[in-house]
């Protein structure tokens, strides 16, 4: 007869007391689906970190910049597309008219409000210039300090903006308009550590809600002057990794994932569920020579290493993720076009400049650098090794120094004596058509960020096209003198047209993506 | 009386091991080369504004004077802010170290105590999860030396041995995540996303207890006591579970000390290829962005958890078999 002993009786009962338990307990504690779906907020996951400081003076990161075009009203935006790049969509302002070489008169909608309730009058675009202007700003974005201009507001909705102390044209902030974020006049008022810094406050289809780690939560903005959005919000999140994006944005978490590896773009394409967008950008890839200090202080020798190194071999490498170019602006900025006069592979005129500049066959060339990231951009290290071989195959002693994205940085920028190794590679990209965004930003000697050229040829150049009364006057300039002097002088050598590739849930419809990565939401829907 | 005299002996050392890391971290922080102020000023800041920064910051004092002034803020709880993070926690760069409007940067102590339950609560999970395989794996193996069981333990445990943890994390995120949709596994939602990144550790973890086990229950179950077992008319169950599995699990409590180490060594990997918000996401942030107020404080607080978890295990250990001294 079987027999139950007290010790049986009781561990029995304990297991079916947590066998009923366990039947009771609801496995979505464990298991609650995060996975994209209709009536979810969008995700964005960026492959760049933000900056911790939401003044958007206080930064040039991509990253944070694509936060703020979700958030921020522009007085214009420029889809800047290859058929149609000097096209111009009013937002804020309903008319830009220039009435002569200095003034400009910029009308603005009267139906608009920020995200804290104010309506956006003239005041807010004279105090965002004039903030915006001041030489402590570190975007610098403005074509000259504040004292140099005079803005008047003769209504809520007029705004008139006068060079003529500058000394430069207005037509300036013509094509600035569509890249400088609109800022509550109440904000700047606060101060340089005041709410400026603190949130984002603007007038865009999504307003910011909190920054929770890396998350930054957006929702939408239900009082927006174009319509209410379709998706409740956004949540912008840093992660680091190519392939976790590329899982995320798989496995259904992500909405939207961006800067893709050409071999994550073959591997997506051939999935049903994933759309692939890719946009020729405005950010060109250069070969930044160190021109303060030998021997690339020598116009000769730089244009003997351009004669040195082969494009197309370097498209070959890139893949999807390159696009022909030759100037030293994208094809999508205002004045780009093919130079003829810039450099070709041409192994024989290299050999030729560098006996005219006293080093036949490279020798008597001291030990050069060229420094590269890895890890940021695509295919930086392989493009790197490759002109590395070109420049050695030359006669030039090179060697390649791959860093990761902050010890690049830090080696980046131009500094007294030169700034570290000879020639540094690194892109550029600014959402605006304005070609001085590059130019006179790298080859003015005012500014002469990375190379430490200082040519009062390319200066007096610069200034030429700068100060041109209107627009048609500059174009000529700018393709005619300016672009051909520095494809001649060549303080870098620009190696191609970066696309921007982006890879989303196929049902996302109605973003719009603009060459510099930031993109329109407003009519996004998940199908 | 043991338990103090044990406690107090262990702490002391402990604090020692803890002051010698910080000192070891905090040295050699400052003599590789790069300066971290240029990384904070940005590369465009011109040298006079470097050396004030530097000179304002304390950072051009000799280091056993900087050393002496970390220490004395360590030892009031506190481990100094971050270079670069803003008071919100968001992993960030490209500010400008002088600009007047740059955020309050966040307390380095404050961001170690958000990312550590997170991380704790992996590596937990990845424990349970090892342990559990393990004594599933390793028992019966231990308990037919020679036989297939034990042949089975043992071919787990090199196939585990052998797998890349940044592989295994790719093909269980692509396989349960992507492909059946199983499990959510980038970021953190919710305690389902531990769950990845747990089985990842867990393997990682898995192959020394599976052995540990197998080989520490085989030799015990040589031993005359459980033989003795039998003739006082024990079950074999409890022979097995009450006797032979208490006296195995001395070793393995003492190597679980060890593995630790060995653990929070993969989360940096495997948090960084989950986005799992925890310790390691932070750490690799932290070099990358060369922080290193936060890399020397997640330094200390690191040393601080391996001694803390060595003295627990030894006193456990020394309750669990009475006979051991420390």
């Amino acid at each position: 007869m079987p027999t139950i002993s007290r010790r049986n009786f009781l561990t029995h009962a304990a297991s079916l007391g947590a066998g009923a338990a366990l039947l009771n307990v609801n496995p979505d504690f464990f298991f609650s689906s995060a996975f994209a779906q209709s009536g979810k907020p969008m995700v964005f996951l960026s492959a760049e970190n933000i900056t911790g400081n939401w003044d958007p003076t206080s930064h040039t990161t991509l990253s944070q910049i694509n936060v703020q075009a979700f958030v921020m009203g522009f007085l214009t935006r420029t889809p800047m597309r290859l058929d149609n790049p000097e096209e111009t969509v009013y937002e804020l302002a309903t008319s830009i008219k220039l009435l002569d070489a200095n003034t400009l008169e910029i009308k603005l909608r009267d139906d608009v409000k920020f995200h804290d309730g104010k309506p956006f009058k003239a005041e807010d675009v004279k105090a965002t210039f004039e903030y915006g202007s001041r030489k402590d700003r570190p975007a610098q974005w403005y074509p000259g300090p504040t004292e140099t201009l005079d803005i008047t507001t003769p209504d809520d909705h007029t705004v008139i903006v006068n060079t003529a102390k500058g000394g430069y044209p207005a037509h300036l902030f013509v094509f600035l308009a569509s890249y400088l974020p609109m800022m509550s006049a109440t904000d700047i008022a606060g101060g340089p550590s005041g709410p400026l810094t603190q949130r984002l406050n603007g007038t865009g289809p999504f307003r910011f809600v909190a920054q929770k780690g890396n998350d930054t939560v957006l929702e939408a903005n239900k009082d927006y002057f174009r319509g209410e959005p379709k998706i409740p919000g956004i949540n912008f999140t840093f992660v680091g990794d190519a392939t976790t994006r590329m899982l995320s944005l798989l496995n259904g978490q992500a909405s939207i994932v961006e800067r893709l590896e050409p071999e994550q773009v073959t591997t997506l394409e051939g999935n049903k569920a994933i759309a692939i967008n890719s946009v020729v950008s405005v950010e060109n890839k250069y070969l930044w020579f160190r021109c303060s200090k030998p021997p690339f202080n020598d116009p000769k020798v730089r244009m003997a290493a351009c004669h040195a190194i082969d494009l197309a071999m370097i498209r070959e490498v890139l893949g999807s993720a390159g696009h022909e170019s030759y100037n030293y602006v994208s094809p999508v900025k205002f004045g780009y076009t093919d130079l003829p006069n810039y450099p070709k592979y041409d192994p024989e005129a290299c050999q030729k400049l560098l006996a005219e500049a006293g080093f036949p066959k490279g020798k008597g060339l001291p030990d050069l650098e060229y420094i590269t990231s890895v890890g940021f951009y695509p295919k930086t290290k392989e493009y790197g090794e490759v002109i590395t071989a070109m420049l050695q195959e030359q006669g030039f002693p090179v060697t390649l120094t791959v860093l990761e994205p902050v010890a690049w940085n830090e080696r980046l920028y131009d500094r007294p004596g030169g700034g570290p190794g000879h020639m540094i590679d690194c892109g550029w990209s600014t959402g605006s058509p304005e070609p001085d965004l590059v130019l006179r930003t790298h080859f003015h000697s005012s500014s002469k960020r990375i190379t430490g050229i200082e040519d009062p040829q390319i200066d007096a150049s610069l200034d030429k096209e700068r100060n041109a009364p209107n627009l048609e006057e500059r174009k000529k300039i700018l393709q005619g003198e300016t672009m051909p002097l520095l494809a001649e002088k060549v303080p870098a050598l620009s190696l191609f047209t970066s696309v921007m590739i982006h890879a989303m849930q196929k049902d996302l419809a109605g973003l719009f993506i603009y060459p510099d990565g930031t993109m329109d939401a407003s009519k996004t829907t998940f199908a | 009386m043991f338990v103090l005299s044990f406690l107090v002996r262990r702490l002391l050392q402990g604090a020692l091991i803890v002051f010698i890391v910080s000192l070891l971290i905090f040295t050699l922080l400052r003599v590789v080369p790069g300066d971290p102020v240029r990384l904070m000023a940005g590369g465009m800041a011109p040298e006079a504004l470097i050396e004030q920064i530097a000179k304002d910051m304390g950072l051009r004092d000799p280091i056993i004077v900087q050393f002496g002034r970390y220490m004395s803020g360590v030892v009031q709880g506190d481990l100094g802010q971050s270079f670069v993070r803003p008071a919100n926690g968001a992993s960030t760069g490209g500010a400008n170290f002088n600009d007047s409007t740059r955020g309050e940067r966040a307390k380095v102590l404050d961001l170690i105590l958000e990312t550590l339950p997170m991380t704790l609560q992996l590596a937990g999970l990845a424990i349970v999860i090892a342990l559990a395989f393990s004594f599933l794996v390793g028992i019966p193996g231990g308990l037919a030396p020679g036989r297939w069981p034990d042949r089975l333990a043992f071919y787990i445990s090199s196939i585990f041995v052998s797998l890349p943890n940044f592989w295994l994390g790719i093909i269980l995120a692509l396989l349960l995540s992507v492909k059946l949709g199983w499990l959510p596994a980038i970021g953190y939602q919710g305690f389902a996303y531990t769950i990845l990144p747990a089985i990842v550790l867990a393997v990682e973890l898995s192959p020394v207890l599976i052995r540990t086990l197998t080989a520490s229950m085989a030799g015990i179950m040589m031993e005359p006591f459980v033989a003795v077992g039998k003739v006082r008319g024990l079950s074999r169950r409890r022979i097995v579970f009450g006797h032979a599995l208490r006296n195995a699990s001395v070793p393995l409590l003492n190597l679980l000390g060890i593995q630790f180490s060995g653990l929070l060594g993969g989360v940096l990997i495997v948090e960084f290829i989950f986005d799992y918000p925890g310790l390691g996401l932070l750490t690799i942030n932290a070099v990358l962005q060369r922080d290193f107020p936060l890399i020397q404080g997640i330094a200390i607080v690191t040393s601080a958890i391996f001694v803390f978890i060595n003295i627990a295990v030894d006193l456990v250990a020394t309750m669990i078999d009475p006979r051991l001294e420390y």
